[in-house]
């Protein structure tokens, strides 16, 4: 399988349009899912701060 | 939890005479003439009712009379609708300018009022963290702002500095 890189920047970047040229309404209901999806995976996300060693301490050593 | 719901809430404080004039920043805002991006909260820009007898600005009735109506404080947001909504003071001349010039829109038949695509993009430009410029970049590259305008705005604020910085960053090359 070969992939177009160029194909596929231009592919996003008329999606991102074409969701930009969307009624402000439609968007604006976007925004209210998005949010809520956020939600629903930063409740089910490990915090980083468990995953990341603390970087500034390792520096100290 | 819908942020129009929220937005006709505060539609009703500035009716009710809380707060002089209001304007949507932040991502929110930027939704208005880019595609939607995941936000968290809702950036209310406030001018508050001058008070005679004092120069300090006084959030308090705002608080007061959105707790009134069932509303919830959540550190320093303000749940409205479901949605965290953050009032803050303009943080400068150009905050201010933005806020003077903002965009009276209609969702709906929910009126708005939101920053100017030009002022959005100079006012991350001026906060300059890693995600206003990747905003800024968005704005650039959609074709979204009027370049005399943004030009006339960064001029205005001393922008131009920074501006040429972000061009040498990620414009040219």
């Amino acid at each position: 399988m070969l992939f177009d890189l160029e194909k596929v920047i231009k592919s996003k970047q008329r999606f991102r349009r074409e969701l930009a040229a969307r009624p402000i309404a439609e968007k604006l209901d976007m925004l209210d899912k998005l949010r809520e999806r956020s939600l629903t995976l930063r409740a089910k996300t490990v915090p980083a701060k468990v995953l990341l060693p603390n970087i500034s301490s390792r520096r100290g050593k | 939890m819908k942020i129009q719901e929220a937005i006709a809430v505060i539609n009703q404080i500035q009716a009710d005479g809380i707060i002089e004039r209001y304007a949507t920043g932040g991502a929110v805002a930027a939704t208005f003439y880019l595609e939607p991006v995941a936000t968290i909260d809702l950036e209310i820009f406030v001018l508050f009712k001058a008070n005679p007898n004092s120069l300090i600005i006084n959030p308090q009735p705002l608080y007061d009379y959105l707790i009134e109506r069932g509303c919830t404080m959540e550190g320093e947001y303000v749940m409205i609708a479901g949605w965290p909504v953050q009032f803050l003071p303009p943080t400068g001349a150009l905050v201010e300018e933005a806020l003077e010039k903002a965009i009276n829109l209609d969702i709906e038949g929910v009126p708005m009022q939101v920053f100017s695509a030009e002022h959005l993009a100079s006012i991350a430009l001026q906060t300059g963290r890693a995600k206003d410029k990747a905003r800024l970049l968005q704005f650039i590259e959609e074709g979204a702002l009027d370049v005399e305008q943004f030009q006339s705005i960064l001029i205005r604020h001393q922008l131009e500095e920074p501006w040429q910085r972000f061009e040498q960053q990620f414009l040219q090359g």
